[in-house]
Formats: structure tokens, sequence, C-alpha cells
């Protein structure tokens, strides 16, 4: 419709020559599209053709292929008659088979019916309305958040399938049902003492003693190792799979991709936005965005450009600025270690300041983790990067702080503990249900004590809505606190069970007050956070604080050994509690056991991998060699493309004035 | 027309399942949706307008919004009014269910503005404009825009025609992950 549009006299004579075959003179080369035979060429026919129109050929292609109706990429009146033209060639093949269109209807209902289960499940998604609505208003940054929360839901609520089904079930079914003989105290909730505490809650660790299911296969001790074992493992799997399948995306954007402006400006406009604000918002977002890509640029050429002098200024600064850095996570460190010591010091008090003991080195923690990344923000201003190595160097720094200040924390607590406690395990179980109690008791009070009482202050009032202004959604810390509570939950599961099932409570009220700050005491984030490289950061996070956590676990595994309380008390640790087990199969079965869990065994599977992964990386850097290859054969295609389109148009310029000579 | 007309008859209900990828509580929303459009026209009409088409909420911010009816119109006076098939074949493009070669190829199309078969620079110029907005503060001044062209075509312009032709867009859109949830239109 717009071809009056198209200039009807294109350049011949700025046709570029072959040797010049660079993108800079993109204004020039271009021109050759508007010439009469370029389109004539069978790959521009294909994009042209005219909806109503068709192609004989377009119509024998169409019809000899496999393609589905619905997945052609013409208008539905054709697409109907290739479907009615492609039956009536099915039924010249196949002539009176009843048996043969029987089946077709049946391939056709099975379709649907598969179509429909599909789009059911999908359905069954929890709270797949809501995120829709979020990713409507506050952008798909937002909603990945969310989407890592459901995530994680999803994650702890198999957690309690698991240990219900395994552990918990069948102990509390055989063990001997104990009088419960004290009473139910406020502060229990928020330290899981008292009620919680004791051997007939299943809580913690102390519970889940040998009752009278002891067979030598089949007794609590194995099951819990068991249900224990499959947690991790599962949890294993799920992240570094889905860990992986971000990476391969950030791979295959890869490079050169780091700054893409192609993709931005391609797939820049979410089409889903119904809502004009949310338009106008988009537009200054990709606006900035640009914007603040192509100062990046300049800035990397600026770079080039530095004198000698000028950079050694930079990096003595830069060493000042992270020796600075080293200093503060030190200092918090040792403020962290100092409450701990301090809040086990007192004995004695009454429950509001024993409570409030308890809780100091949680406090102290959120402190830091609040205050320092603010610190780190402004410092990194003064290193002078680009902004995106800004901020990337800021998320560096805080998770850093927040996965070590967890550690130093566990540290500090597992060489404190075992002196003073008859029951190491549940006083380790104890300090984890304490810190996921206060993570949420944090998150509750940061909306309705700080986030809300500003919304209505700024609603109120004029002065401060300048001064002030509303808070954006800050999607990398609040990740990292969903990533910090599940380092918890892993490293805590082990010695309180129903911790998962904590949990999952937690985040599920935790959704509704997320979105319910982000709905009413945020306003929209200037940067637009990129889906897939920030979901790869969040589960690369996650993957740190699943490593922690093992680490934390195998640690403490070898030192309550031999266990005071729960399952593997006394000469039953974790490591012979199978042997039992093993003891009474069949010779055969035994043998191949210890085999499988010898080091030679080991050592192969190690080797096989090892040649695995090395057939992998040779593979890739082939294909990448044949991906370099057949992009220069492209560029040699259409340079030859284009001479031969110049060399037409010259002969037939030569062609028509001899014409129009004979005419005369 | 409206409560009468808002009932498909069942086989042509199947008929464009089989030919779209839209379900069949999709396709009799989007009947209805297109029947209150109707009914807005003067008389009934089989094609809808442009401007009427573009009140919708789902279009009404959309900067493509233009581009999108033209490319979907079947109309003979190109005008890019849509007939009922036609907005069953814009719902489909945009749907949950579509493939990524499919939404990449219409994607291309609403992009080549002046439909010549590539993106040449000056396509790519008005597509960044849309982008941006018509704001003067939102809008990126020449220079700005002479360099992210230059880096456009740099990235995608394999074969260094200075222009971004269907695969070429293909491979890049095929590279990001995020396109297909984006190029989404629910009604």
């Amino acid at each position: 419709m717009m071809e009056e549009e198209e200039p009807g006299t294109p350049h011949f004579q700025r046709l570029i020559s072959d040797e010049s075959v660079s993108s800079v003179q993109s204004s020039e080369s271009c021109d050759y599209h508007h010439t009469e035979i370029f389109a004539q060429l069978p790959s521009s026919q294909a994009h042209r053709q005219q909806q109503h129109d068709l192609h004989p050929d377009d119509e024998r292609r169409m019809l000899e292929s496999s393609v589905p109706p619905q997945a052609l990429l013409v208008c539905m009146k054709i697409k109907r008659h290739i479907r009615s033209e492609r039956a009536e060639r099915w039924q010249q093949k196949h002539p009176a088979g009843s048996w043969d269109s029987w089946r077709q209807k049946q391939q056709i209902t099975r379709r649907r019916v598969k179509e429909d289960i599909s789009k059911a499940l999908s359905g069954l998604l929890l709270w797949r309305h809501t995120l829709h609505k979020i990713e409507g208003q506050f952008g798909v940054g937002v909603k990945a958040y969310f989407v890592f929360l459901r995530y994680l839901f999803c994650l702890n609520v198999l957690y309690c399938v698991i240990i219900g089904g395994s552990v918990l079930t069948p102990t509390l079914m055989f063990t001997e049902k104990l009088v419960s003989n004290q009473t139910f105290g406020f502060k229990d909730i928020f330290v899981g003492s008292g009620v919680l505490e004791g051997s007939y809650s299943p809580v913690f660790h102390s519970f889940y003693t040998r009752g009278s299911l002891d067979f030598p296969c089949l007794n609590t001790p194995i099951l819990f190792l068991l249900s224990m074992m499959s947690v991790l493992l599962l949890s294993i799997i799920m992240v570094v799979h889905r860990t992986g399948v971000g990476y391969k995306h950030v791979r295959l954007t890869g490079n050169r991709f780091s700054s893409n402006l192609s993709y931005k400006v391609f797939c820049g406009w979410d089409f889903s936005i119904q809502n004009e604000k949310a338009a106008a918002l988009k537009h200054t977002f990709i606006s900035d965005d640009l914007k603040m890509d192509l100062e990046e640029q300049k800035f990397h050429e600026d770079v080039q450009k530095r004198t000698i002098k000028h950079w050694i200024q930079l990096i003595l600064l830069r060493v000042v600025l992270n020796i600075l850095v080293l200093l503060l996570l030190a200092g918090s460190f040792i403020l962290i270690h100092h409450t701990i010591t301090v809040s086990q010091k007192y004995q004695n008090l009454d429950w509001i300041q024993s409570l409030l003991l308890e809780y100091l080195p949680p406090v102290t923690m959120t402190i830091v983790n609040y205050v320092l990344p603010q610190i780190f923000s402004e410092m990194s201003k003064f290193e002078d990067f680009s902004h995106a190595t800004q901020l990337n160097l800021t998320l560096i720094r805080s998770i850093f702080l927040k996965l070590a200040s967890l550690g130093i924390y566990l540290f500090f607590f597992i060489k404190s503990v075992d002196s003073n406690h008859k029951c190491a395990e549940n006083a380790f179980g104890k300090e984890m249900y304490k810190l996921t109690v206060f993570n949420f008791l944090e998150s509750f009070f940061s909306v309705f004590c700080v986030a809300y009482p500003r919304m209505l202050l700024v609603k109120r009032c004029l002065w401060l809505k300048q001064k002030l202004g509303l808070p954006q959604f800050d999607i990398s810390s609040n990740v990292l606190d969903l990533v910090n509570s599940q380092t918890v939950t892993w490293v805590g599961v082990f010695y309180c069970p129903l911790l998962p099932a904590i949990s999952a409570v937690r985040l599920l009220l935790l959704l509704y007050i997320k979105k319910f700050t982000l709905i009413h005491c945020c306003v929209r984030a200037q940067r637009i956070f990129r889906v897939a490289s920030s979901s790869v950061l969040f589960h690369f996070t996650l993957m740190l604080g699943l490593f922690m956590s093992v680490i934390v676990l195998g640690v403490n595994i070898n030192r309550f050994v031999p266990g005071g309380c729960g399952p593997f008390e006394g000469n039953r640790s974790v490591f012979n509690v199978t042997a039992e087990c093993v003891e009474t199969l069949p010779a055969l079965a035994q043998s191949i056991i210890s085999y499988v869990t010898s080091n030679a065994f080991a050592f192969a599977l190690i080797l096989a991998e090892m040649v695995i992964l090395t057939s992998y990386m040779s593979r890739g850097r082939a294909n990448s060699k044949a991906i370099e290859r057949w992009k220069e054969m492209l560029v040699m295609c259409s340079s030859d493309k284009r001479f031969l389109a110049k060399k037409h148009n010259t002969m037939r310029r030569q062609k028509t004035p001899r014409n129009r000579h004979v005419q005369h | 027309m409206g409560g009468k007309a808002s009932h498909l008859p069942k086989e042509s209900l199947s008929e464009y399942q089989e030919l779209t990828f839209l379900t069949k509580q999709e396709i009799n929303e989007a009947h209805k949706k297109f029947c209150q459009l109707q009914t807005r026209e003067n008389g009934p009409m089989e094609r809808v307008s442009m401007q009427i088409i573009m009140t919708l909420p789902e279009l009404k911010s959309n900067p493509f919004r233009e581009r999108i009816c033209h490319v979907f119109s079947t109309s003979d006076r190109k005008d890019g009014s849509l007939s009922f098939e036609d907005f069953l074949d814009l719902l489909s493009a945009f749907s949950d269910s579509a493939t990524l070669e499919i939404k990449s190829h219409y994607a291309f199309r609403i992009f080549d503005f002046d439909d010549d078969g590539t993106l040449d620079g000056e396509d790519l110029r008005k597509l960044v404009n849309c982008l941006t907005g018509e704001t003067d503060d939102a809008r990126l001044t020449s220079e700005e825009m002479r360099q992210l062209i230059g880096n456009i075509l740099e990235e995608s312009d394999i074969d260094k025609d200075g222009t971004v032709n269907l695969s070429e867009f293909q491979h890049v859109i095929s590279r990001s992950p995020d396109f297909v949830s984006s190029f989404k239109i629910v009604l």
C-alpha cells in the first residue's frame, strides 16, 4: 500500500564496488533494493506475496509442505483453500479409505485433547492472572521476581510433600504419643522454644527418634536420611537445570550481544501493554535505555583515549576503594560475630529482653545488608566504570556481603553451639527456624511500618513528595533476600524438617505482601531489568546458596558425631546407619553396593564425564568455526548478488538508448 | 446486531480452531469483541475500518497499531480495515501458542514500513521513533540516531548489504528468549 513511496528513480551510479563491503556505506549500498531485478528475486517474492492472490509456485510449495494450516503465513482464506486442497489430495491418494479418514479424525481429536490438557495445566499454574497484571503494570523485570518467588514456593511445597510422605507420617504413626505438659508461650513461636522444641513436636530433629518402626532396612533413621538426600539431590538437579537453561540463552546472545542494540530495537516493544500510562513509561524506558547504551559506547571510546597518568590515578583510586570495601566487609563480619557472643552471654532475663537478644544477630545482619549496598553503590560512582559495570559491581559486592555474612553467622554459631547445649542439632535447627521467622517479620515490618507510612506521608505532603518521592521496587535486593532465606531453609532442613513447610507459608504470605507493596507503595523503576540475563544471575546466586548450604551441612554432620539426640543418636551416625541394612542383603547385592560406593567407581565416573565434556566442547568449537565460514559465504553471496544487479542495470541502460535510437 | 450474532455456528468454530492457534474460548471472545466493534460502524458491514479497530484497548496504546492493521488487512482498498477472519489471523499470530517463526515473520512485516521486503535505514529510523515515542525529550537526536542505526546494521546485517532482511531479522530474534513473551496480544 505504500508502493508509491518507493523512489522511482534509483541511483545506479552510486552502487558501491565489491571491495568495500562494509555497513558504514549503508546509505549507498541499500539502493540496489529498489532496482527492478531485486523485486523479482525469489527471496523477496516469497516475502512480498500479496495476501489475496496466490502465486502458483507458492501454492504448490504450501501444498507439499507438512506445515499445519494454522502455521501458514497467509491469510485465512488461503489457509482454508490449502486445507481443503490438501484434504482433496489426500482423498485422491487414499480413495474410499474409511479407515484412513477415521484415523485422520482421530488424530485431530487427539491433538485437540492434548492442546486442551496443556491449556488446562497452564491454567493450573499458580497466580497466572496476578503475574499477568503485574507484568502489564510494572514490566517484565518485576514479573521475573514474582516468577522466581513462585518457583521457590513450588520447590518448598515439593519438599514438604517428600518429607511429609517419607518420614513425617511414618514417625507420627509409629511413635507413642507423649502428653504435652508444657504450656504454650507467645515467645515460643518466635524463637522455637518451649512446646515447639519438646520431644513431642515434629518441628525439630529430636522428634525423629527410632520408634516401634524398627526393621533393618525400614526404620526412622534410614527414612530420614533418604528424604533429606532426595530433597538435596532434587534441589541440586533443579537449580543446576534452571541455571543451565538460562546460561544457554546468555551464551547464545553472547559476547558482542552484551550491548545488543538490535535486540533492544527489534524486541523492544512489549505488545501486551494495554495501558496508556504503561505505554508512555515504556517509551521513556526504551529511549533512556538506548541513550544510555549509546553513551556507554561513547564512554568506551573515550576509555581508549585515556593517558597513562590518568590511568595510574584511576588504578590507585580503585585499589584504595577496594581496600575500603574489604575493610567495610571485615568490619561488618566482626560486628556480626560480636553480636553473636553478646546474644549468648546473658541468661535469665525476662522474655522480652531475651527475645530481643535472641534476635540481635539477625537484626544486625539485616541492618548491615541494608546499609552497606547503598555505600557500595555510592562508592562505585567514583571508580569511573561504565554505568552497567557500576551496577554489576554493586550487585556482586552485595551478593558477596549477603552470603558471606550468613556464612560467618553460621560459622561462629556452629563454633559456639556445642559447648552449652545437650542437643546441639536442635539448637542449630532452632537458629535456622529463628532466621526464617525473622526474615518474614522483617519483610512484614518493612512494608507496614516503613513503606506504607512513607507512602501515606508522601501522598499527604507535597514537600515530601518532591524531596523524598516513592521508592522503586528494587528487584535485585529483593531477589537476594529470597536467595538468602532459601539458603537458610536448605541449611536448616536437616535439623528442622518442617522448615520447608514454614518457608512455603512464609513465601505465600510474602507474595501477597510484596504485591501490596508493589501496587501501593512503589513507582516503576527507571531502568529496565533484562529478564533473561537477570534470571540467570538469580539462579546463579541460588546455586551459590545451595552449595554453601551443602558445605555447611557436611561440616555439621561431621561435628555432631556422635549425635546427642534425634535419629542419629549415639553410635548410629549418618555414616553407618545404612550398613545394617546392607548386611541383610544377599552377597551379590552387597558386593555391587560396595563397588558402586568405592573410590575406583567414582574415579571411572569422573573420567567418563570428562570425556563427554571434552567431546561436547570440541563439537561446540567446530560449530562456531563453521558459523564463521558461513557468515563469510553469506557476505560473498550478497556481494555477488549486488554485482549482478549492477551488471544487469548497466546493460539495460545501454540497451535502452540503443532501442530509442532504432525507433528514431 | 450484538446479542444474536455473538454465537458462532459450531462448524465454523471448529474450522477456525483448526486454522488458527486460538482456543474455543478465545475465538468466542474475539467474535464478541468484533461484533461490538461492528455495531459502531454505520450499518452492519463485513469489515471494520482501521480507525475503529485501533480503539481496542489492546491496540490503543501500541505505537505499531497502524502497521499491524495494514499487515493483517486483506482489503483490496489497502485501507487497513479488518474482516473477522483477518482479526482472527491477527490474534492467532499474537497468541501464546504461535511459534517463534510466525511471530518473527509478522514482526518483520510490521517493522517493514515501506513494504519492500527489507529493513533499510529509513525503516529502522521510523521503528526507533515509534519505540521512543513522539515527545521531544524522548526522541533521539539525529547524531544518536545515526550512531544507533550504524550499530544495528553492524550487529545484525550479516551479509553486509546495508539492510536487514527477513532471515537476518529472524536470526537476531531467535537469540532473544524474551521475544515470544513480549510479542503477545491477549484479548
